[in-house]
């Protein structure tokens, strides 16, 4: 490209020095004409290449995007209402999510981790986190899913996401935690990975 | 007038042989009143229901003044003998049985004990001491005046370890607890220690100890991981914990003295939870969640074997205190509606009906957990609230089923109660404007004081006495 930008400057430049000149040069040889294939095939056949790189990496990423939401769907938290260990309608959505994701993959499995907020005793809260665990774990036994791929577990109200004293940190601090325990390179994108 | 109350209690110890017996003719006059302004009392109420007692309006018995004379003895330096004086001034005036008079810096009249000259400032008894050395070892020579009958009650000579030795301030603590039980017949509760957990400089939740006067405290667990739940064994020995710290959660035994832990492996699915020792020692019994159903088992820890369901149902039962025969056991239970957890009594060996002690009354909600049972047999104490107020700890007359509560914290948020071995005080985690810590509340006269503030205490569990069991000598 650079190549032909200069010869075309410089027959250019040659042409104008031609043109106010006195003196009648002969006409300059004409470029040689390349045999063999094409350049404009080449271009096409690595454009072709290209784009199918292309496509295939957008294909890769879109898988992996799938992939990663579908990662994300299991690890999603639930949340809970206070001192309740019922599945509240806005978490339905998330568990069913996981449930498809669970179905797509059976090699998986997960780990509930039940919390509570500080309110109330750190031992009541550790029932408390342990009701809210097996909550989720019979929403999926529910669903028809092995009981033995899911392992309950609470920490009560010992390890919060948010420190502060108030209704926003405390309602994101009675929730349910996923840990994936096994299968992690095994996660299926639920519908056939489309 | 404080004289006129002073004879007046000579005659009662006179009359009664014993300041202890004369207390028990207060609690006896105390609950006449309480009879009189119990209207008034529930009146006052709006947090718990039932029929609620308040210190306030408690007849606070007479209380003994009590002196200490300066230590003397220059065994080991001029140092010695001032720092166990401190440490057993402190101990006595934490024990909240006696009116504590300012120290007096020089002992009135050089070598003999001038009577009339403490019976003069006020004092019913006298504490003096003297450091002495035998060989290489220390020795306190304490004695006990009663300054009202003009004699030495008590004389014994207490061997003391090195001032630089570890166990040197528990040895001085055992020592007072003589002094309280030399006095009042009852016993003391310096010589011990709490155990609890908070979270680390490294940000894990591991297991602490600190000395009944907030002394020495010191971290018993270095598993980052999270654990908690400490209970000691009846010999004040081992603690029985949670602990996260393999991976699954587990109740751990801990043997203090080498730290050495293990795992009881019970080959069950389901969380262990507040483990606690039966008073024999050899059986710890605890809860189990295992799925939608959980309940109370006990493991035989000597033996290492055999699972044992005490309770079970769709519910949780859990933090399970045994009543110090061991014939009974507290526990808290939402039986009665998922938020509103209640404390219940039953017979450890199972098949007995669980009975009420916390105060709910129909509809009314009311959350109340984290029984703990009096060395003394006849109460429970455990912390709630009443719809959405604060949470205050209680205590319940087991016999009285409910009907009859003790609230003793009226500031901030209180949780998780746990019986001093004097079976007098109370050791909790307090909520204040400026955080939290750890507090001693005495039951007979309301009195609280902080062990250690501006910390974030969870779940304490005092020790039994940790007195060695070896006797001073007597000499009178």
């Amino acid at each position: 490209m650079l190549h032909r930008g200069l010869i075309i400057s410089v027959v250019a430049a040659g042409l104008f020095v031609a043109s106010c000149g006195q003196e009648e040069l002969p006409p300059p040889p004409p470029p040689p004409v390349e045999e063999g294939p094409n350049q404009d095939s080449i271009d096409a056949a690595r454009r072709a290449a290209e784009e199918a790189a292309r496509r295939a990496a957008e294909e890769e990423a879109r898988r992996a995007a799938a992939l990663e939401a579908a990662r994300e769907a299991l690890t999603a938290m639930v949340f809970f209402d206070f001192d309740m260990a019922e599945i509240r309608s806005d978490a339905e959505g998330v568990l069913q999510r996981k449930v498809d994701v669970l179905r797509a993959s059976p090699a998986v499995q997960l780990r509930i981790e039940g919390h509570a907020d500080e309110r109330g005793s750190s031992e009541y809260n550790l029932a408390l986190g342990s009701r809210r665990a097996e909550a989720v774990r019979q929403f999926f036994v529910n669903a028809g899913l092995a009981e033995s791929r899911f392992d309950v577990r609470s920490y009560g109200e010992e390890q919060p996401r948010e420190m502060s004293s108030n209704e926003q940190s405390w309602a994101q601090n009675r929730r349910d935690e996923f840990v994936i325990t096994a299968g992690g390179n095994q996660i299926q994108v639920p519908g056939g990975g489309q | 007038m404080r004289k006129g109350v002073r004879i007046a209690n000579k005659v009662g110890r006179v009359n009664r042989g014993g300041v202890g017996r004369a207390l028990g003719g207060g609690t006896a006059l105390l609950m006449v009143l309480l009879s009189a302004t119990a209207g008034r009392a529930a009146a006052q109420v709006d947090t718990i229901p039932g029929a609620v007692r308040h210190l306030g309006v408690v007849y606070e018995s007479y209380v003994p003044t009590l002196a200490i004379s300066p230590f003397t003895g220059r065994f080991g330096g001029l140092t010695v003998a001032p720092r166990v004086e401190a440490v057993i001034a402190r101990d006595l005036r934490y024990s909240d049985r006696f009116e504590m008079m300012d120290s007096i810096p020089l002992a009135p009249g050089g070598g003999a004990v001038d009577y009339g000259l403490w019976d003069q400032f006020g004092a019913d008894w006298l504490v003096t001491g003297q450091v002495e050395g035998l060989g290489n070892r220390f020795v306190l020579v304490l004695e006990l005046h009663d300054v009202v009958f003009s004699e030495v009650k008590e004389r014994a000579r207490f061997s003391l370890p090195r001032p630089d030795a570890e166990d040197f301030r528990m040895a001085i603590h055992a020592i007072s607890d003589d002094v309280v039980r030399w006095i009042t017949g009852e016993p003391g509760m310096a010589a011990s220690r709490i155990c609890f957990s908070m979270e680390s400089a490294a940000g894990s939740q591991e297991l602490y100890v600190v000395d009944s006067d907030g002394e020495n405290l010191r971290r018993l667990t270095n598993f980052n991981s999270l654990t908690m739940s400490c209970s000691w064994s009846p010999d004040g020995s081992r603690l029985a914990f949670l602990s996260f710290a393999s991976g699954d959660p587990a109740i751990h035994e801990m043997e203090i003295a080498t730290s050495q832990t293990r795992v009881l492996e019970f080959n069950r699915d389901g969380q262990p939870m507040t483990p606690v020792y039966h008073p024999n020692g050899e059986e710890i019994i605890f809860s189990l969640a295992d799925g939608a159903e959980s309940g109370l088992f006990s493991w035989r820890v000597r033996e290492d074997c055999c699972l044992w369901r005490l309770t079970a149902g769709r519910w949780n039962d859990l933090s399970p205190s045994f009543s110090p025969d061991g014939r009974r056991l507290a526990f808290n239970s939402n039986r009665l509606g998922v938020a509103i957890p209640q404390i219940y009594v039953m017979p450890a060996e199972s098949g007995g009906r669980p009975d009420l002690v916390s105060p709910y009354l129909y509809g009314q909600g009311g959350y109340y957990t984290s029984p703990d049972w009096a060395p003394s047999g006849d109460r429970v104490a455990f912390h709630g609230r009443y719809r959405r107020g604060s949470y205050h700890i209680l205590i319940a007359d087991v016999a009285a089923q409910g009907q009859r509560l003790l609230q003793l914290t009226y500031e901030g948020n209180n949780e998780d109660p746990s019986w001093a071995p004097d079976g007098r005080h109370l050791v909790f985690v307090g909520e204040r404007d400026w955080g939290f810590g750890l507090f001693v509340v005495d039951t007979v006269s309301g009195r609280i004081r902080p062990v250690l503030s501006g910390v974030r205490p969870r779940v304490p569990d005092w020790s039994p006495s940790l007195a060695s069991t070896e006797p001073p000598t007597r000499e009178n």
